[in-house]
């Protein structure tokens, strides 16, 4: 998927959360966050993994299964207030039978 | 022997002193009204509004005190659930309809919410308009200062303008920060309470008339290119189009991931999706906060328009993330499962 499509989620996911911070593209093609102090890289995993993503804050480095879980972690990286929490939108089927 | 049809409930909301109860006395005298079981909230431990409105031989009127919102999990269940009970066994009126006249403090997030999930009542109630009315005098300055009086507003499937007999004409001011905070709900007028019953609950997903889904009414007139706000609105609506089908795990993981990060600054969220994996069904989404209901699977579209229309309320979410979520999520659904590119990408 289109690098610039990740960065540009990760620049309006900060306005959302309403988090001062940049966002910008490494010379590795990884992608660096900062905010509240915090920098952090957001990667594609290494062929053969069975995650697609890592994620390294401060210089801890996790695996993330999707964007959704990408989020989820920085969100809880840099923003205190945040209160995570998990949610089940449906236990319905996700198409008719 | 139970009747199992779906038994619509409405909400008439809006902030004290607007008009509610006025506008509920006149619609239960009409005859189409009939059959009505009104359930009226108020604030305070003596209520007043039950004795104020009249309704017909057919209709009924329950009360309950204190913040329904507060207290909604279980005195509205309950008092939903005897209604139900009593309409069973025979000992009230078989209607066929209710009304929830909301306190003019009360949150309507949380009452919908109630509606929506809770089990005992979802297979017997089915979610039908939300109503607000807005007082052309003093509307401009609630607005303005009560929080609760924009949410009401903002959740709302029809604004009912009162007291345009007082004020004359409603203020540009106040007609403009209507149109910010929910553009996609017509504005009626009641004169002196009087306006018409289908008017006003005619705009709910449920079509009583025909039993049906009614989702091109439930959708109508909500602007689907552009967000509307002003500098100084923090509630804003913005409708998202997408040509393409969309697959039901990115759709499953946007709407997770918005209830997620938003929660309970996501008013409300409404819309027909085509499913890339059923694009004939159209999906039909419904959430208030945190709180999704399940989709609802029309057997057929509406009309010729088989695009995906969302419409979402919220408190400062910024129309762009939105966007940019649904599409980076579609991107990566089509990278996991690249079978589903065809219908994802390009949008």
């Amino acid at each position: 998927m289109p690098g610039d499509l990740v960065r540009e989620l990760l620049v309006e996911s900060l306005a959302a959360w309403r988090v001062a911070g940049d966002v910008e593209h490494a010379t590795d093609g990884s992608i660096i966050l900062r905010a509240n102090q915090r920098s952090i890289r957001v990667e594609r995993a290494p062929a053969g993994s069975m995650f697609r993503w890592m994620v390294t804050i401060d210089d801890r480095k996790r695996p993330a299964i999707s964007l959704v879980a990408i989020l989820r972690q920085l969100r809880e990286a840099i923003d205190p207030g945040y209160p995570a929490k998990r949610v089940r939108v449906t236990v319905a089927p996700l198409v008719p039978p | 022997m139970t009747d199992r049809t779906a038994i619509p409930v409405s909400v008439l909301t809006g902030f004290l002193g607007s008009g509610k109860t006025t506008v509920l006395g006149h619609l239960l005298r009409q005859p189409e009204f009939s059959r009505t079981a009104v359930i009226i909230n108020e604030f305070g431990e003596i209520g007043l509004d039950h004795e104020l409105v009249e309704a017909s031989e057919d209709s009924f009127v329950e009360l309950t005190t204190g913040c329904l919102c507060c207290k909604v999990r279980t005195d509205l269940a309950e008092t939903l659930q005897d209604l139900l009970r009593r309409r069973d066994e025979g000992s009230c009126v078989r209607f066929d309809r209710i009304v929830i006249e909301t306190s003019g403090l009360a949150d309507p997030a949380p009452i919908l919410q109630t509606l929506m999930t809770d089990a005992g009542l979802a297979e017997r109630l089915v979610l039908g308009s939300v109503a607000t009315t807005v007082d052309a005098v003093n509307g401009a300055g609630t607005l303005e200062r009560e929080d609760v009086s924009q949410k009401q507003v903002a959740v709302a499937d029809r604004i009912v303008l009162t007291k345009l007999d007082l004020a004359g004409a409603a203020e540009t001011t106040l007609l403009a920060r209507l149109k910010s905070l929910n553009s996609g709900a017509p504005l009626l007028s009641a004169d002196h309470g009087r306006i018409g019953s289908h008017d006003l609950f005619a705009a709910g997903l449920y079509d009583p008339a025909t039993k049906s889904i009614d989702v091109e009414g439930w959708l109508a007139d909500e602007d689907r290119e552009h967000s509307h706000s002003s500098h100084h609105a923090e509630i804003e609506a913005c409708a998202i189009v997408r040509e393409r089908p969309i697959p039901a795990i990115a759709l499953t993981l946007f709407l997770e991931t918005l209830a997620e990060h938003c929660g309970a600054d996501l008013l409300r969220l409404k819309g027909i999706v085509n499913i890339a994996e059923n694009p004939d069904q159209p999906a039909v989404i419904h959430g208030v906060q945190h709180v999704f209901h399940a989709p609802a699977w029309l057997q057929r579209w509406p009309s010729d328009d088989r695009r995906s229309r969302i419409v979402v309320i919220g408190r400062r979410i910024p129309r762009r993330w939105i966007e940019v979520l649904l599409d980076a999520i579609g991107a990566e659904v089509d990278d996991v499962f690249p079978g589903s590119s065809r219908s994802w990408a390009g949008r």
